[in-house]
């Protein structure tokens, strides 16, 4: 019942701070809309067109490079935008197609059409690749048309759309894409992406800052007061546990919830994800009753918990995928009970993985838990000592 | 004058005696910078591996896998040939390739005489979309001219030319170029590393904490009194603030200063022309002294304070894009970004990396970042103003 009133207390107190609120609901859902925005593009090429002829043929080229798979295409009105939006890194390429591009192409002469990117960028050597294919395939559509044009005499257009009909049955050679595999080790894009390392990167940043309401009890002399009445040490330790785990579990909740109804996130077997929500907040929990015994001040708590847990989330893979860095850096990230926590849910949400398949992730992560809850409670007992 | 000295000097010595001012200024950006460069060393350039599976070995699989190999890939491909189709795909299916190009047999035989139809697979791995997409890219390009060809007979039959005159028009295809072509050509600038975005970002990110700490410390000076006592002394209020300002001035420079002198030294970040630099910083920090007198003048305790910091600094670094790349971002955020000064402040230091020239470059962000400033000062003097009447 004690360990209920002193739970129930901290709750009401954290509750009533607005700014607890900030960072528990408002803060996380933000960063999950922008990540996921950001991160959604990431699996194709920026392309930036500036079309200064605005032809028939040209514009039908613009549409081409649209309707790929692999490009998104943005429309500028001057070459200067262009290779601004270039050079600032916010497209691949740039094409460039000039005036009187339609005018030549229909008199039978070649255009040139400008892909800018620099040549030592490789980025940049890829997306002019890409665009490269689909400017050849309108080429000869267009030479097709031509060539017919001059053969049976009939009018220049009637002839693309005959060649746009033919052109995939008449094809000498045909490719084809095949995947050897549809088990994916990264996360999905968008916000499939952001839901998933957000949750882990907020609920163990929260839980942190967390300690500085903890202080802030200290300060006050909360606990010696509670100590002079008829209360344990580990009555109060339990009270201080079951309210962090409390908040964070609903933290994690909230963004589940959140994340699936209005960003359609498919969160993978119930039983593992609510296994991995459960351990997760038992570690932030930890880490949380850390900080709060280890800092002195609630500023200290404050200014220094945000930056352990954007390091952490950083080394985890909360802020990129693990897959991308280097071996080393991938092994030293699992420093971090971060990455355990983001592999388990690549598992979950990638691979279909059920409980048995994040059995590693979850024993690692439960011993990370373990561990921090020992120690915090042994300093907080120590602390309330009399 | 003096008295504003005395007041800055001993904000700056409270300052650096609490450790937690010294971790955000120094410790927390170059800890974070670090990892970025650390991570991402090695993987800024956009490089593939891509696997050849040669069961033709005509004269047309061997101009393709030359073409793979050709300078102008080499930055972007690095080519592995495989015996068969088994071990190349194990090799994609493990990642050690992004994909791989299997050239069947009579290839060279339908590319060539433009008899037949011939059959590329590209595998791919689910990781690897761009990886895949790029290589499908290349061999499009490459067999396109033999395609441009086939389609070009096909179309005049199909428009009306008479199919017994097949083999001339064969003949008179296979002389033609496909009309458009892709130049490539550089525009001048410098890639935008990882680090050189990371590290003013961090900077700044961390500098935006000093609105919390020192709008706190404020009202913690307030509740011991001690601004009673400094009004007390023959000092003019202005004197005071002047003298708030100066300190967050001076810890800002200091800590943008040291951010960029060891993000420069040790770990490759390259920031552009000092002076330029100089004049973005100082613009930047100017709206951070603004941003901390709006705080003081819109709170009421130093919870309040906390927590407008808070949402201030989160804000702001969320709109301006200091946790994730803005230029990755779609056009509205983009957008979004040039209504906080440290969206304008990183595209000035994005402009300078990579490279631009002009005036324009740092004057219109400097100005932008000096307007913002200006506006929330006037608004802040025009609040701290209606709190004394009341």
């Amino acid at each position: 019942m004690t360990i209920v009133a002193i739970a129930g207390n901290r709750a009401r107190r954290i509750l009533r701070d607005r700014i607890s609120l900030f960072f528990l609901v408002v803060l996380p859902i933000l960063v999950i809309v922008i990540v996921g925005a950001i991160v959604g593009g990431f699996n194709k090429f920026q392309v930036g067109v500036v079309d200064l002829d605005h032809r028939p043929l040209t514009t039908a080229l613009v549409a081409e490079l649209s309707h790929s798979n692999a490009l998104d295409v943005h429309q500028y009105t001057s070459v200067e935008t262009g290779k601004t939006a270039l050079r600032r890194a916010e497209i691949g390429t740039l094409v460039e197609i000039p005036a009187a591009a339609d005018a030549r192409l229909r008199s039978g002469k070649s255009v040139a059409i400008v892909a800018f990117g620099e040549r030592t960028n490789s980025d940049q050597q890829a997306a002019v690749a890409a665009v490269s294919s689909v400017i050849a395939a309108h080429g000869a559509i267009v030479q097709a048309a031509t060539f017919s044009e001059a053969r049976v005499g009939a009018p220049f257009d009637a002839q693309v759309v005959i060649a746009e009909r033919v052109a995939s049955g008449a094809s000498s050679v045909t490719i084809s894409t095949r995947s050897v595999d549809s088990k994916s080790r990264l996360l999905p894009q968008g916000y499939s992406y952001s839901a998933p390392t957000m949750l882990v990167l907020f609920v163990f940043i929260n839980s942190l800052a967390g300690g500085a309401a903890m202080i802030r009890t200290r300060q006050l002399g909360m606990y010696e007061r509670m100590v002079a009445a008829p209360v344990t040490p580990t009555e109060i330790v339990f009270g201080e546990t079951v309210v962090y785990l409390a908040i964070a579990l609903v933290q994690s909740l909230l963004i589940v919830l959140v994340g699936a109804l209005a960003f359609g996130v498919h969160w993978g077997d119930p039983l593992a994800a609510s296994a991995l929500v459960i351990v997760w907040a038992l570690v932030g929990t930890g880490a949380g009753m850390l900080a709060g015994t280890m800092f002195k001040t609630p500023e200290q708590s404050t200014s220094i918990a945000p930056t352990i847990g954007i390091l952490l989330g950083m080394l985890g893979g909360c802020m990129w995928p693990l897959e991308i860095v280097g071996t080393t850096m991938r092994t030293i990230g699992h420093i971090a009970p971060h990455a355990w926590a983001v592999d388990a849910w690549t598992s979950l949400l990638s691979r279909g993985g059920t409980i048995g398949d994040i059995q590693r992730d979850l024993i690692v992560l439960a011993g990370f838990a373990i561990v921090l809850l020992a120690v915090a409670t042994r300093r907080l007992r120590q602390a309330l000592a009399p | 004058m003096s008295a504003v000295l005395v007041i800055a000097a001993k904000d700056l010595r409270q300052r650096f005696r609490d450790r937690s001012a010294i971790v955000l200024g120094f410790v927390a950006p170059l800890v974070i910078a670090a990892l970025m460069s650390f991570a991402f060393r090695g993987t800024e350039r956009f490089h593939i591996s891509v696997g050849i599976v040669d069961r033709d070995h005509g004269a047309v699989a061997t101009a393709f896998s030359d073409f793979m190999r050709s300078p102008d890939l080499k930055d972007v491909v690095t080519v592995r040939t495989f015996d068969d189709e088994t071990s190349a795909s194990a090799h994609v299916h493990s990642g050690a390739v992004a994909a791989a190009v299997v050239l069947p047999a009579g290839f060279s035989a339908a590319a060539t005489t433009g008899s037949g139809v011939s059959h590329i697979d590209v595998l791919t791995n689910t990781d690897s979309a761009l990886g895949a997409e790029v290589t499908r890219s290349l061999v499009a390009s490459f067999v396109n001219q033999v395609n441009a060809d086939r389609i070009s007979v096909a179309t005049a039959i199909a428009a009306g030319a008479p199919v017994s005159q097949l083999a001339r028009l064969s003949a008179d295809a296979s002389k033609l170029r496909v009309p458009e072509t892709v130049v490539n050509l550089p525009i001048g600038s410098k890639p935008l590393k990882a680090v050189s975005y990371y590290a003013p970002s961090m900077a700044i990110f961390f500098l935006l904490f000093a609105v919390g700490f020192t709008s706190r410390s404020f009202f913690s000076e307030v509740n011991d009194g001690m601004i009673d006592r400094i009004a007390a002394a023959p000092v003019r209020a202005s004197s005071l603030l002047f003298g708030k300002a100066l300190s967050v001035l001076a810890y800002g420079i200091a800590s943008l200063a040291t951010v960029l002198v060891v993000t420069s030294v040790f770990f490759g970040a390259e920031w552009g022309n000092p002076v330029s630099v100089a004049a973005l910083s100082l613009a930047m920090v100017i709206a951070v002294v603004a941003l901390t007198a709006l705080v003081i003048a819109l709170a009421r305790t130093d919870r309040q304070a906390e927590g407008l910091s808070s949402i201030v600094v989160f804000g702001l670094a969320l709109l301006g894009g200091n946790f994730v790349s803005i230029s990755a971002a779609p056009p509205l955020m983009r957008r979004l970004a040039l209504f906080t000064p440290n969206g304008w402040a990183l595209r000035g230091f994005v402009d300078l990396t990579t490279g631009a020239r002009g005036a324009g470059v740092v004057v219109q962000p400097v100005v932008a970042m000096l307007t913002f400033a200006t506006v929330v000062g006037v608004g802040a003097t025009l609040l701290s103003r209606r709190l004394i009447v009341r």
